[in-house]
């Protein structure tokens, strides 16, 4: 019996010395969204402060409203890598305010942003479309939807989504229901994805919602619509991202300037230490970023995979973010 | 060692290539054939935009009223009718008539296509063992494979919106009354068949005298689990583009709106229940006479 108490205590110790030389920044949680870039970003990240900064970090699944509402709420993930903040902005800046929550990041990828969007056909056939906002609503003809030919698609956001809403309300801004639009619901990003990749495989027309970087975007080289003039930050936060009953006027407005922050918790700025740096650095360029979704795209690769791709090919870009120590640790375990 | 340690599995950069063919000539397929496809489905589509039009748009009291006639032919059961009123009473209450209205459109045009398809089928898998044996393992993969997977097809090739959605529910639903079918068939008693040669029967009355009528319940309950599992596929249909009470579900889903989800899946329920509870009353009316009746 003694000796077995002794063998536990021998093992205890073993196990704690070996979790403090471990505990640099101690075992957190990344949330790892539900779509390309941030899975990449994700797992780039896990890579980089497992190797680089002695972390353990564990990935938790979620999309931006999933995640937001429990790191709000309960704390946890750690670390949102590729949070867009408009859908989520006043509960996200109450949480700043109350130190809840902090930005360690505010522009994780480079030129980013969301939108109306054609295919190049469309774009190449009638170019008078994608600078005029209004010439393309008057074309409701060219976008026949499939259940009403007399009436154009204008796909929008899936349920569910904060863009959901800021596209219903703009849809009734630019008064596209007189001008005989229908706002279609694709009803999942497989959804809106499939439909947007068939209008391209098939050279049919498309108009719809999406945002880049992504590798729809990159891979079928869609062409953004000028939406007009920005209708100011009031008629946007006050009235086009809110619920339908709490937005009586919206005014017809391009769309939002698009932030993402990198988000983290309370407990994980005072715990992190040098992996806070570390995000706080930690910058993609969009053109890299586009170029690593095509090859997921292409390759059909996951998140981990590219992420291997990534810290192998663009070495130039992430020495950047980390010590040179760092980097070397990174570089063996690769 | 390596060789019991390490799977010998094929090549990264094969596999990578398997994958990008079967994708680059599904899409080859698609360019050249999904037009074609959609023309083959646009009566149906037509048919089903009809179908949800006449729900919507029929004053709610005669909606009402005709699905409580519906309830009492199927049911002869008062309580059952008074059920199906309250329920849709409640349902249109909290605001939920017209999705339940599109709901209810699908379900049906579902319904009806997987009892035309499968019913046939069944009868052809009963007569001829090789075809039951090709058939079977097909509508095991039909049950079995996660719906995400075919909807990203389905979506290629026909877009999204209400035919992908019948695809998709119809793929999961139909396998019950194909199997209830034939199984049906195959369990009546080989005693009557020899009777019904002995008269002479031809293959036909043999079919439809005899086979068919004999086989009811268990026909029935294969309409009843088609219905069923139509209904639980309403949410994953919403995924592409089918409006419903699904859209609502996958809203509350994403925002932690628990009321929404909760309403909208029992007002799903309630459907269930009411169409559960009327086609299994009528399946049994129509065996009435087989209790007694026969001296079994």
């Amino acid at each position: 019996m003694k000796k077995l108490l002794t063998a536990m205590a021998a093992v205890g110790v073993a196990l704690t010395v070996s979790g403090t030389a471990k505990a640099d920044c101690g075992s957190l949680t990344l949330a790892e969204m539900n779509w390309a870039s941030a899975e990449l970003m994700a797992n780039v990240d896990k890579f980089i402060l497992e190797e680089g900064y002695g972390c353990e970090v564990e990935l938790i699944p979620g999309a931006t409203m999933t995640t937001f509402t429990s790191m709000n709420e309960k704390g946890e993930p750690d670390i949102a890598n590729e949070l867009w903040i408009n859908a989520v902005r006043e509960p996200l800046f109450a949480a700043f305010d109350e130190g809840r929550l902090h930005s360690v990041n505010n522009g994780p990828i480079t030129q980013l942003g969301e939108g109306w969007w054609v295919p190049p056909h469309t774009a190449e056939k009638y170019p008078e479309i994608v600078s005029d906002i209004d010439a393309l609503l008057a074309r409701p003809d060219l976008f026949p939807h499939p259940e009403d030919p007399s009436k154009g698609a204008f796909v929008g956001c899936p349920a569910g989504w904060g863009c959901q809403l800021a596209n219903a309300n703009l849809y009734r801004a630019f008064d596209m229901e007189a001008k005989g639009w229908l706002l279609v619901d694709p009803g999942s990003a497989a959804g809106l994805d499939g439909s947007m990749a068939k209008a391209n495989e098939r050279g049919e027309n498309w108009f719809g919602y999406y945002w880049s970087p992504t590798a729809m975007i990159g891979k079928y080289s869609m062409v953004p619509v000028d939406m007009g003039e920005w209708a100011g930050a009031d008629n946007w936060d006050g009235c086009i991202v809110k619920p339908e009953q709490d937005c009586a006027d919206p005014k017809a407005s391009s769309w939002t300037h698009s932030e993402v922050h990198t988000v983290i918790t309370d407990r994980f700025k005072k715990a992190g230490g040098v992996a806070v740096d570390y995000l706080n650095k930690r910058v993609f360029p969009g053109p890299v970023m586009n170029g690593m979704l095509v090859y997921m795209g292409d390759n059909q690769a996951g998140g981990e995979d590219a992420a291997i791709e990534f810290l192998m090919q663009h070495e130039d870009v992430w020495t950047q973010w980390v010590p040179a120590d760092v980097a070397s640790k990174i570089k063996a375990a690769l | 060692m390596d060789f019991l340690t390490e799977f010998p599995e094929m090549g990264r950069g094969d596999l990578r290539d398997l994958k990008k063919g079967i994708d680059a000539a599904f899409k080859e397929f698609s360019r050249a054939y999904g037009e074609a496809l959609e023309a083959f489905f646009y009566p149906l589509l037509q048919f089903m935009v009809w179908f949800e039009k006449l729900l919507t748009q029929t004053p709610w009291p005669i909606v009402i009223l005709v699905l409580a006639a519906l309830a009492w032919l199927g049911s002869r059961n008062w309580k059952l009718v008074a059920g199906t009123v309250v329920a849709f009473i409640v349902i249109g209450y909290f605001g939920m008539w017209e999705d339940t209205m599109a709901t209810l459109a699908i379900i049906s045009v579902a319904t009806i296509v997987c009892i035309g398809v499968g019913i046939p089928l069944g009868i052809l898998m009963a007569r001829s063992n090789r075809v039951q044996a090709v058939i079977t393992p097909i509508l095991d993969v039909m049950q079995t494979i996660p719906s995400f997977v075919y909807l990203i097809p389905v979506v290629m090739l026909l877009g999204i919106g209400k035919v992908p959605g019948l695809m998709a529910v119809c793929i999961y639903a139909i396998p019950p009354i194909v199997r209830l079918t034939n199984l049906g068939i195959r369990l009546v008693d080989a005693d009557v068949m020899e009777a019904a040669n002995a008269f002479g029967a031809s293959y036909r009355q043999r079919l439809w005298g005899v086979q068919v009528p004999l086989a009811l319940p268990n026909i029935f309950a294969g309409v009843n689990q088609t219905i069923m599992m139509a209904l639980a596929m309403v949410v994953i249909a919403s995924m592409i583009g089918v409006k419903g009470l699904g859209v609502p579900v996958l809203r509350a889903i994403s925002n932690q709106y628990l009321a929404l989800g909760v309403m909208n899946g029992l007002a799903i329920v309630a459907l269930a229940i009411i169409f559960d509870r009327v086609s299994q009353q009528y399946g049994k009316r129509l065996q009435k006479h087989r209790e007694g009746g026969h001296g079994v």
